[in-house]
């Protein structure tokens, strides 16, 4: 039962070498059609041994081949939510309510065997500093190959062979060469191809990308995300891109989710949310980010800080800082409010159409 | 160390720490014993009793009689007076023959310094008991003179940790300063660097003592050293040994003196350290989520932290 | 699964993971093992002529001694000192037992006339064997118990680690051997209390009479190891490259032996190195407490009876062993962990 056999045919990866071997796994993959590929549900995540709820009500689906963008501020609870759906919380943080499920299996009771499974061959993972997730003693040749070695049983020549494809696909040049380099030998875009050669290597059906190309240059970005769309074209690859560059996400992602002090404000199309979102904070967002505006000169910025990580707020988060904000707003919780196809909105004056006007005047 | 500035430090300030409280009032207690010990004793240390042998703690020997019915407690505090002696002989050949190249060495230019250092990586291998022993040998069985290769082998350790702490403080910019305005080499030491140097040299001191302690204990244990009534810790526990058929409680009285004693030596030491090291080790605060593995709002702070 | 091993093709990093051989690393490896020969003869040779002519500083007069206080007449005496090489002036003397040692001949015990060389050579596997044993022991005691300890970190097991490893720094090894003896043959009779039985004659036994000893010797080395590699396990398990070996899926003892230990046992590693020419040392205090015919009781046995040919071939041998030891290990240890901007550790 090879893995090649499970993916549906209008998704086999022409670009890319089928991938030899089989790991047995328990978690079966999805049949096509299934619509969520991965479903968190309600989550609620506190840090710090219980003293502060960092993530409340979060809710998201990514579908098979889908790009989904995870944007907000630092601190707004989108890499704390990678996390969880990696597995990878740090210590201290636990998930207090919901669930998350991948194909139809729930990761929040996942043993740490089902999870060594779950990783590399269904779930990959990118970071935002490559070189730091690699480790700086072994080659990073080495490092590929042992993935590929120990979760799908290549010998060590098939291994090699395999990995060198592997890099070349990412788009290395001298790929032979690069498979004796140590991270420390190689530049940031390098090393994030690297990565995610690393996170593909087992035909995963979803990447997560947490801030994979913020620490990079401009062209290099460009690059990884070219690669990251043809590796979602080629092999039906899901991706969860986290960052807080909206331009990127507005250029990559098929869905986008806004995420402010812990809660979703806003999901929907992305090219809907680009040009018309609904949440006073995501219009805030794209005029600091002057997503497509190369000619705007002056600085535009949210004027005060987001809530400290926890705080109980009644009502609306962004209450403080909103330009529109309304006596409604404070009461009590605000439920998402669905505005369009796919579009859901936390904001009790999402229906209402405020004009530019209103927003500048603040 | 980003974060609290160094909190000034004073020198109570050390005494915060429990263990060194603990410390300073064993360490009290043996240096009275060393000068005092014989006459603080509650008997002879020698007198020999047949009717009581190997007993055990008891309200007149508080802790216990030896082989010979001797009274333990007052051996052990006659003892202690020819132990931590010698062990301060040591410790104080040690430091003459380790501090001065120790400075100087920063001093004296390269090649000096790497010869040096090279003479005290062999230095160092050497085991002293070899050495003591080897004395004896040739200078018949006293401990005054088989402590005196234990100070020889002791002097690499403070010459490298003085020059450590020379060089550390030595490029500081107002010892530049001073020799640019003409101040001589020698006087920039003895003003600057040997003022900022003496607390390494006094933690340097502390675990010195504790390694010199031992070395006694051991070689009076082997023997050297002991003449036969006088009490030694080591000699003590040897004996001990010999009749641990009859008395097998027996050696862990002198072991825990000397453990005891030892580790008192070490946590001053530590508590010198620490006392120095105060400010930068103040606690940082925590933040609300570990900033660890890239969660925000580290963001930015990744970037610096690229390997 | 698969052999511990890198992919067969030319890739230059070796055993220990360690960065690829660049001119400049190796160069400095290289200068300080020569530094490190160059400062060996004169050390050696220095240490000897110490230990030579405490002999000569000694105020007994060996031949007297050998003779016996009846047949020592003044012309007798003159004989034997012309047969001993003792009538010329010290460097000569000294030069003749150096040139002599260096072929194997330390000269003949004043009271035994059995050749040092020879006895020496009888008693080394003794200490051999107990010097080794010990740093097994080191390995595996201190290995695992740091490797738990920062694995469960803040369990019970590492606060009882960590505190037990506090107060053995404090315990001298002849201590330590004690209470073992107390414990483990006077209480029980498990073990025994002394003696030595070479494995020649029979391994079981043998292992029976090294194993306390040895142990002895290991704790303290264990205590120094275990500390230093909870510290550093901990510390490489934050890392970041640990997640990112986990979401990699890789089984989690392949994590920690494969990349976390790895990388982590440097520092540690360096401890056992530097301890284990102290190890000699330890063992003459096993010697001591065990009754072992070792070279510790023959060094206190030749300096009771001022047999000087003895201790002079003893200080001889230990003083190289040791030196030889010490730089094989420091540069074995320079070169496993070089790095870019000089030796690091």
């Amino acid at each position: 039962m090879t893995i090649d056999n499970l993916k549906s045919p209008d998704l086999a990866a022409p670009g890319l070498p089928p991938t030899a071997g089989a790991a047995p796994d328990t978690v079966s993959r999805p049949a096509p059609g299934t619509s969520d590929l991965l479903s968190l549900d309600d989550l609620h995540i506190s840090v710090h041994h219980g003293a502060a709820t960092a993530i409340r009500g979060v809710s998201l689906g990514i579908r098979r081949g889908e790009i989904v963008g995870l944007v907000g501020e630092s601190g707004s609870g989108k890499t704390l939510t990678c996390r969880a759906a990696l597995g990878v919380l740090p210590a201290g943080c636990t998930i207090d309510h919901g669930s998350m499920t991948f194909a139809g299996h729930d990761l929040t009771t996942l043993s740490r065997r089902g999870w060594e499974e779950v990783h590399g061959s269904h779930m990959g993972a990118v970071f935002q500093d490559p070189a730091s997730y690699l480790n700086p003693t072994i080659t990073v040749g080495h490092q590929l190959a042992e993935v590929l070695r120990v979760k799908l049983g290549l010998s060590r020549r098939a291994a090699h062979q395999r990995s060198v494809e592997l890099l070349s696909a990412v788009g290395l040049h001298q790929p032979e060469h690069v498979f004796h380099q140590i991270p420390a030998e190689l530049s940031g875009g390098m090393l994030q191809r690297v990565m995610i050669a690393i996170a593909i290597s087992c035909d995963p059906e979803l990447l997560v990308a947490d801030e994979a190309t913020t620490a990079l240059d401009v062209t290099i970005q460009a690059e990884i995300i070219d690669l990251l769309r043809r590796l979602r074209d080629e092999r039906g690859l899901a991706v969860l891109f986290v960052s807080h560059d909206l331009a990127v996400v507005a250029e990559l992602c098929d869905r986008v989710v806004v995420f402010y002090a812990g809660e979703v404000v806003e999901s929907g199309p992305a090219a809907e949310i680009i040009e018309r979102p609904r949440h006073p904070y995501t219009r805030a967002l794209l005029e600091v980010a002057s997503v497509g505006d190369f000619r705007r000169r002056e600085l535009r910025v949210i004027a005060g800080q987001p809530p400290p990580v926890g705080a109980d707020i009644t009502g609306c988060r962004f209450a403080g800082r909103c330009p529109v904000a309304a006596d409604a707003c404070r009461t009590g919780p605000i439920a998402p409010v669905t505005v369009g196809d796919q579009h859901e909105v936390r904001c009790v004056r999402a229906q209402e159409a405020w004009s530019t006007g209103e927003l500048a005047a603040r | 160390m980003s974060g609290n500035p160094p909190r000034k430090v004073t020198g109570r300030s050390f005494l915060r720490l429990p263990s060194a409280r603990v410390a300073i009032v064993v360490l009290l207690g043996i240096a009275v014993l060393t000068v005092f010990g014989s006459t603080l004793a509650p008997q002879n240390p020698l007198t020999i009793n047949a009717n009581a042998l190997f007993q055990g703690p008891s309200a007149h020997h508080w802790l216990g009689t030896d082989y010979l019915g001797r009274d333990v407690l007052s051996r052990l505090m006659a003892g202690t007076r020819l132990s931590v002696l010698t062990a301060l002989e040591a410790v104080g050949i040690g430091l003459i023959l380790g501090v001065g190249p120790g400075i100087a060495t920063v001093f004296l230019g390269r090649w000096f310094d790497f010869a040096a250092n090279r003479l005290t990586d062999a230095l160092m291998t050497l085991p002293y008991v070899f050495f003591a022993v080897a004395v004896t040998a040739a200078l018949g069985n006293g401990l005054v003179q088989a402590m005196v290769p234990v100070g020889i082998l002791l002097a690499p350790f403070f010459f490298r940790i003085t020059r450590a702490a020379t060089l550390e403080h030595s490029r500081a910019q107002y010892v530049e300063a001073a020799e640019l305005m003409g101040a001589s080499k020698l006087h920039v030491v003895r003003v600057h660097v040997l003022r900022k140097v003496l607390p390494t040299i006094a933690v340097t001191t502390a675990s010195m003592t504790a390694a010199a302690l031992l070395a006694v204990s051991f070689l009076t244990f082997l023997g050297i050293g002991v003449q036969p009534p006088a009490p030694t810790w080591g000699g003590v526990l040897s004996s001990d040994l010999d009749y641990l058929n009859q008395a097998p409680w027996a050696p862990f009285i002198p072991a825990a003196l000397i453990a005891i004693t030892i580790g008192a030596l070490n946590a001053l030491a530590d508590a010198f350290r620490d006392r120095r090291g105060a400010g930068a080790l103040a606690a940082q605060p925590d933040p609300i989520i570990a900033t660890h593995s890239t969660l925000e709002p580290a963001d930015d702070d990744r970037q610096s932290q690229v390997a | 699964m698969t052999v511990i091993g890198l992919p067969h093709t030319a890739s230059r990093a070796n055993a220990a993971g360690a960065l690829p051989p660049r001119r400049r690393r190796s160069r400095i490896v290289v200068a300080r093992l020569g530094a490190g020969l160059a400062v060996l003869v004169p050390i050696v040779l220095l240490s000897s002529f110490i230990a030579y002519s405490l002999g000569a500083l000694s105020n007994s007069d060996p031949a007297a001694t050998i003779l016996g206080q009846d047949a020592a007449t003044p012309a007798a005496v003159a004989r034997l000192n012309a047969s001993l090489g003792l009538n010329h002036p010290l460097i000569v003397q000294y030069w003749n037992w150096l040139t002599q040692a260096v072929q194997g001949n330390l000269g003949r015990s004043y009271f035994t006339q059995i050749p040092v060389a020879q006895s020496i050579a009888q008693r080394l596997p003794v200490d051999l064997s107990i010097a080794v044993l010990a740093v097994i022991l080191a390995v595996i005691i201190g290995g695992g118990a740091g490797t738990i300890a920062a694995v469960r970190r803040g369990g019970w097991f590492d606060r009882t680690v960590t505190a037990v490893c506090s107060a053995a720094s404090t315990l001298p090894a002849f201590v330590v051997g004690i209470i073992l003896v107390v414990l483990f043959a006077v209480t029980v009779h498990w073990l025994p209390a002394n003696g030595y039985v070479g494995p020649s004659t029979s391994i079981p036994q043998w292992l029976e009479h090294i194993i306390l000893p040895s142990l002895a010797l290991s704790l303290a080395v264990s205590a120094d190891i275990a500390r230093q590699l909870r510290t550093s396990l901990v510390e490489v398990l934050e890392q970041n490259y640990i997640v990112g070996a986990r979401v990699r899926g890789l089984p989690y003892r392949r994590i920690l032996f494969r990349h976390a230990l790895r990388n982590a046992s440097g520092p540690a590693l360096t401890i056992l190195g530097n301890d284990f020419p102290l190890m000699l040392a330890g063992a003459v205090a096993a010697e001591a407490v065990f009754s072992l015919p070792g070279l510790g009781q023959l060094l206190l046995e030749s300096a009771q009876t001022r047999d000087i040919p003895v201790v002079q071939g003893l200080l001889l041998v230990v003083s190289c062993f040791v030196i030889v030891v010490n730089l094989i290990v420091n540069t074995t240890l320079n070169w496993l962990y070089r790095t870019d901007d000089g030796i690091g550790a």
